[in-house]
C-alpha cells in the first residue's frame, strides 16, 4: 500500500500566529456606562497636572494613602505615584518608564508600581537636567511617562507595606535630595490583642490618635513649604464631598448584592481613581450618584452586568491594570460575575461614618490605617468572610500579584479560611499590577475552570 | 586561615549550624523559656533580662516543603524558610515570638506562624522606620514599653531596671569582643575567613550571651597575630544580605578567587555588632536610643533618614578598610536592597570603585557561574590597580 500524500502536500502551511486563529469570543460583560465619565475626569485631572508648573502651582509627589483632601485645601497640585503607574499600565504606556528604571538599576522583581514611578522620576529628573543643559531629549518626546512635573516636595504615607516608604526615600535620592520630604508613619493594625478586631479594641482606639498628630505636623510642613496658612474650612468642605461620595459609592455597592448583579468588581475598579485621588467637589458626588442611579435603573430593568450569571466570585489581590478590559471579558466568558473584591470594597473611604467634619484629621487617620494591606491576618479573615456573606460569594479568585508582596501576603491562608469556614472554593492566578510580563493566561483559565467545576460538583451534592 | 581553630570555635560552629538544636538543649538544661525574635532590630536584651533565652530565628538550611503552600515563591528566602519552619514544626522549641520590624515579607511570615502555631504568643511592636522625625524617639520609647509588657507576660517575670542594665552590659561586652575580631581582620593581623566570622556573629544571635562571651574570650586569648596578608590578594568589602547570612560556601567561593574580605556591612556581620546600648540613664530609654543610633553607625536600606546614607557610609567604610571593591550580596526578592542598590552603584561608579552584584537564593548555588564572575571581577580590579597613568 502506498500513502497518498497529495492532499497534505497541496495544502499551504498556515504560519499565522496561533492567537489569530482563536475563535472570536462574544463579550458577555455589560459594563456600566456612567463610569466613562470617570475616565474623562481622570484624563482631565492628569492633563491639568502636566501644566502645573506653567501655572505656577506647587506640586507635591506622594505615595500611599489618600492625602489629597489636605493637598487640595492647601492649594497644591498632587501626583500620586501609584495612581500614575497604574494609569500608565492601564494605557499600556508603562514601557518607557520601566525601561528608564531598569537602566537606572531597578530589578524586575521590585514592586512594579515603584519601578514605574521611579522610572518616571528618573525621566523627570533627566528632563530637569536637559532643560538646564539645553539638550533636547526624552522629556521633549510625547511620552506620557515623561510628563510629570518635578515635585516641590514629597510626602509619603504608606500603610501596610515597608516598600512604600523606602520607595519615596529612593525617589528623594533620585532627585538628588534637593526636595523636602515628609513621612507619615502608619503603624500596622496587628490585631493580636484579645479585644482586637476590625474597628475595635484598644489598638484601634489608640493608633489613629498618633497618626492624627502626624497629620497636624504634615499641615505645618505644608504651610512652611507654601508660605500660606492652611485652609481648615476647605479641608472640612473637601471631606464633606468625600463623605457623601463614599456613602453613595457604598450604597451602590450594596445594591450589587442582588443576583444577578447589576455591576461588577470591574466597574468598581474603574471608579477607584475618582474616590482615591480626584479633587473633592460636587462633580465627585455627582459621579457616584450617577453610578448609583444607573445601578438602580438596571435593577428595575432587570439588566445584569454579566450575561447568564452563574457564579459569583470575589477578587482578592491588587488590580492587574494592564488587563482590566481583558479580565472583564474573560471572567464573563465563563458566566462569572466578579461582584466584590478586597481592593475595591475594603479601601478608599469605605467607612464614611468615621468622617467627622469638625475633626476631619481623625477620620482620615482612621481610614489610612484600614488600608486592606494594613491589617494582620485575623482581621483580614474577618473582612473576607464578611464580604463573602454580603455578596453570596461562590468562589474566590486570588490574583497572586508578583511584585506586590503586601497584597499577596495572606492569600494562601485566606483561601484555606474561606474553604474551612464557608466551603468557598478558590484559585490563584499569576499577574502583576503594572508589569504585563508576569501575567499568564493559562494560569488564569485553568485555575478558573477548575474552580468552577468544583463549585458545580458542590452544588450537585446539595 | 586557621587562627580560630579551637575547641571553643568548634562549639560556636555547632551552634551556628544548628540554632534550634542549641535552643532545645538550653531549654532542657535550664528549664527556662526560649523566645524567638526576627531581624533586624529587636533588642534581645529585654528578653535576656527576664532570664529567658532570646534567639534570633535563623534561615534553615533544609529545603522548603510545606512552606511553599503558605507563602508565594516570590518571597525572600528568609521569610519562606521561616514559614516552612513554622509549618513543619522546626520552631516548636520557641515559647513565643516577638518582632519590631515591619518588612512586608517578614510580616507575611509572622502571620504564617500565627496561623500555624496559634497557641504561641506573637507580639509585634512596630518600631518606626522613619528615624529623624520629631516623634521618632517617643514612638520607639513607647514601643519598647509595649515590648516590656508583652515580654513580661510571656515569661512571667518582671523586667527590673537592674536586670536590664546587667543584660545591656552583657550584650555590649559581647559586641565589643566581636568587633575586636573585625578590627583585627581589617588590619590584616588576623587571618580569618568570612565563613568563620559569620560563625562568630551568627552564634551570638542564638547562644546565651555570657556563655558566648566566654567562648569568644577563650578564642581571643589563644590567637597568634603576627601575620600580614599577602599583597597579591584583592581586598573586598561584602555588602547587603539583610536578615539571613549568605551561604558559607558562597563566602568560601569568593575567597577562593584570590580575595581577602576585609570588611562587610552584612546583618550577620558588622551591621549586627555595630552599636552598643548606652549604659547610663534609664535602660529602657537606652534601648530606644540604641535603635536610633544604629542607623547612624550602620545605615540600613530598610530605614528612612534624611541625614544618613548607606551609600556614603559604604564609601567611608571602604576608605577605612582599604578595600579595592564591593561585592553586593542580594537575597533574591529582597525589596529594600533592590530599591537601594542603584543608589549604591551610582555612588561607587562615581568613585570608580568596582562593584559586583550577586543574587542569592535559598536552595542551590550556581557555584561555577558565580566563580567565573568573581574571578573576572577580581581580574578587573587587578588590572585597574596596575593601570599606568596616562601622560598629560
Amino acid at each position: 500500500m502506498t500513502l497518498d500524500l497529495s492532499l497534505s502536500t497541496k495544502q499551504s502551511l498556515d504560519l499565522s500566529p496561533t492567537r489569530t486563529r482563536t475563535l472570536e469570543v462574544v463579550d458577555k460583560s455589560n459594563r456600566l456606562k456612567s463610569t466613562s465619565l470617570g475616565g474623562k475626569m481622570v484624563a482631565e485631572y492628569w492633563d491639568n497636572i502636566f501644566t502645573a508648573k506653567e501655572r505656577g502651582k506647587h506640586v507635591v509627589w506622594y505615595n500611599g494613602t489618600a492625602l489629597n483632601p489636605i493637598f487640595q485645601a492647601a492649594g497644591l497640585e498632587w501626583c500620586h505615584g501609584e495612581a500614575f503607574s497604574a494609569r500608565l499600565a492601564a494605557m499600556h504606556l508603562e514601557g518607557p518608564a520601566q525601561q528608564a528604571g531598569e537602566e537606572y538599576g531597578y530589578i524586575a522583581e521590585l514592586c512594579s508600581y515603584a519601578r514605574t514611578h521611579l522610572g518616571c522620576a528618573v525621566m523627570t529628573q533627566k528632563g530637569i537636567t536637559e532643560k538646564q543643559s539645553g539638550i533636547v531629549g526624552m522629556v521633549d518626546q510625547d511620552q506620557l511617562a515623561s510628563k510629570l512635573p518635578s515635585p516641590d516636595f514629597f510626602v509619603n504615607a504608606y500603610a501596610g507595606c515597608s516598600t512604600g516608604q523606602q520607595w519615596d526615600a529612593m525617589t528623594y535620592r533620585v532627585f538628588g535630595k534637593d526636595f523636602p520630604i515628609f513621612n507619615v508613619s502608619l503603624p500596622m493594625i496587628w490585631g493580636n490583642k484579645k479585644d482586637s478586631g476590625y474597628l475595635r479594641g484598644t489598638e484601634w482606639e489608640k493608633t489613629p490618635l498618633y497618626v492624627e498628630e502626624q497629620l497636624k505636623k504634615l499641615i505645618e510642613f505644608i504651610e512652611y513649604q507654601t508660605k500660606k496658612p492652611f485652609d481648615w474650612d476647605a479641608l472640612s468642605e473637601n471631606m464633606s464631598y468625600i463623605k457623601r461620595a463614599s456613602e453613595l459609592r457604598l450604597e451602590a455597592m450594596a445594591l450589587c448584592a442582588a443576583a444577578p448583579t447589576p455591576a461588577t468588581y470591574w466597574d468598581w475598579v474603574a471608579s477607584i481613581a475618582p474616590i482615591n485621588f480626584l479633587p473633592a467637589n460636587q462633580l465627585l458626588v455627582d459621579y457616584f450618584q450617577a453610578v448609583k442611579d444607573e445601578i438602580q435603573q438596571r435593577i428595575v430593568n432587570n439588566i445584569s452586568a454579566v450575561q447568564n450569571e452563574r457564579y459569583r466570585v470575589y477578587f482578592d489581590g491588587i488590580m492587574n491594570w494592564n488587563k482590566l478590559g481583558f479580565l472583564t471579558r474573560k471572567f464573563a466568558e465563563f458566566d462569572v460575575a466578579v461582584v466584590a473584591g478586597r481592593y475595591t470594597h475594603d479601601s478608599f473611604w469605605q467607612e464614611p461614618q468615621l468622617i467627622d467634619l469638625d475633626r476631619p484629621l481623625l477620620g482620615m487617620a482612621q481610614h489610612y490605617l484600614i488600608c486592606p494591606i494594613n491589617h494582620g491576618l485575623k482581621i483580614m479573615e474577618e473582612l473576607l468572610l464578611k464580604r463573602c456573606d454580603e455578596y453570596a460569594i461562590d468562589g474566590i479568585a486570588f490574583h497572586s500579584t508578583r511584585t506586590c508582596r503586601a497584597m499577596t501576603n495572606p492569600q494562601h491562608i485566606l483561601a484555606r479560611t474561606a474553604e474551612r469556614d464557608r466551603g468557598i472554593k478558590s484559585f490563584s492566578f499569576e499577574g502583576d499590577v503594572a508589569d504585563a510580563a508576569f501575567y499568564k493566561d493559562e494560569s488564569l483559565e485553568s485555575g478558573l475552570v477548575a474552580m468552577l467545576e468544583s463549585i458545580d460538583q458542590q452544588r450537585a451534592k446539595v | 586561615m586557621h587562627e580560630l581553630e579551637s575547641v571553643a570555635f568548634s562549639v560556636l560552629e555547632t551552634v551556628a549550624a544548628d540554632p534550634v538544636g542549641y535552643a532545645v538543649e538550653w531549654k532542657r538544661r535550664t528549664g527556662r523559656p526560649v523566645v524567638g525574635s526576627f531581624p533586624m532590630n529587636f533588642p534581645s536584651e529585654i528578653v535576656h533580662a527576664t532570664g529567658a533565652l532570646p534567639v534570633i530565628v535563623q534561615e534553615s538550611r533544609t529545603p522548603i516543603t510545606e512552606g511553599r503552600s503558605l507563602l508565594p515563591e516570590f518571597y525572600c528566602s528568609y521569610t519562606r524558610s521561616v514559614a516552612d519552619q513554622a509549618a513543619v514544626g522546626e520552631l516548636d522549641v520557641f515559647d513565643a515570638f516577638v518582632l519590631a520590624d515591619h518588612c512586608v515579607q517578614l510580616l507575611g511570615a509572622a502571620d504564617v506562624i500565627r496561623w500555624a502555631k496559634p497557641e504561641k504568643p506573637m507580639h509585634f511592636a512596630q518600631f518606626i522606620s522613619s528615624m529623624d522625625d520629631p516623634w521618632s524617639g517617643a514612638q520607639v520609647r513607647d514601643k519598647v514599653a509595649s515590648l516590656r509588657v508583652e515580654v513580661e507576660e510571656i515569661v512571667g517575670v518582671t523586667v527590673t531596671p537592674e536586670a536590664l542594665r546587667a543584660s545591656i552590659r552583657a550584650f555590649n561586652v559581647n559586641r565589643h569582643l566581636l568587633r575586636r575580631f573585625y578590627e583585627l581582620r581589617k588590619t590584616g593581623r588576623l587571618r580569618v575567613s568570612a565563613r568563620q566570622l559569620q560563625v562568630l556573629v551568627k552564634s551570638s544571635m542564638v547562644m546565651e550571651i555570657t556563655e558566648h562571651t566566654e567562648l569568644l574570650e577563650s578564642i581571643l586569648s589563644g590567637l597568634e597575630l603576627p601575620s600580614e596578608p599577602p599583597d597579591s590578594l584583592v581586598r573586598l568589602h561584602l555588602s547587603g544580605h539583610f536578615c539571613a547570612p549568605p551561604r558559607p560556601e558562597l563566602l568560601d567561593l569568593i575567597e577562593e578567587c584570590g580575595v581577602l574580605v576585609v570588611n562587610d556591612d552584612l546583618y550577620h556581620g558588622t551591621r549586627y555588632i555595630s552599636t552598643d546600648v548606652p549604659e547610663d540613664g534609664d535602660p529602657f530609654d537606652a534601648l530606644a536610643t540604641w535603635y536610633l543610633d544604629r542607623n547612624v553607625s550602620a545605615p540600613c536600606g530598610t530605614r528612612v533618614q534624611r541625614n544618613v546614607d548607606w551609600d556614603s557610609y559604604l564609601v567611608d567604610s571602604l576608605d577605612d578598610s582599604g578595600a579595592d571593591g564591593v561585592i553586593t550580596l542580594m537575597a533574591k526578592f529582597c525589596e529594600p536592597l533592590m530599591l537601594y542598590y542603584p543608589e549604591l552603584r551610582k555612588v561607587l561608579d562615581a568613585r570608580d570603585i568596582p562593584v559586583l552584584l550577586i543574587e542569592t537564593e535559598h536552595e542551590g548555588l550556581a557555584a561555577e557561574s558565580i566563580r567565573t564572575r568573581v574571578e573576572t571581577f577580581v581580574e578587573r580590579i587587578r588590572r585597574q590597580k596596575l593601570k599606568v597613568p596616562t601622560l598629560a
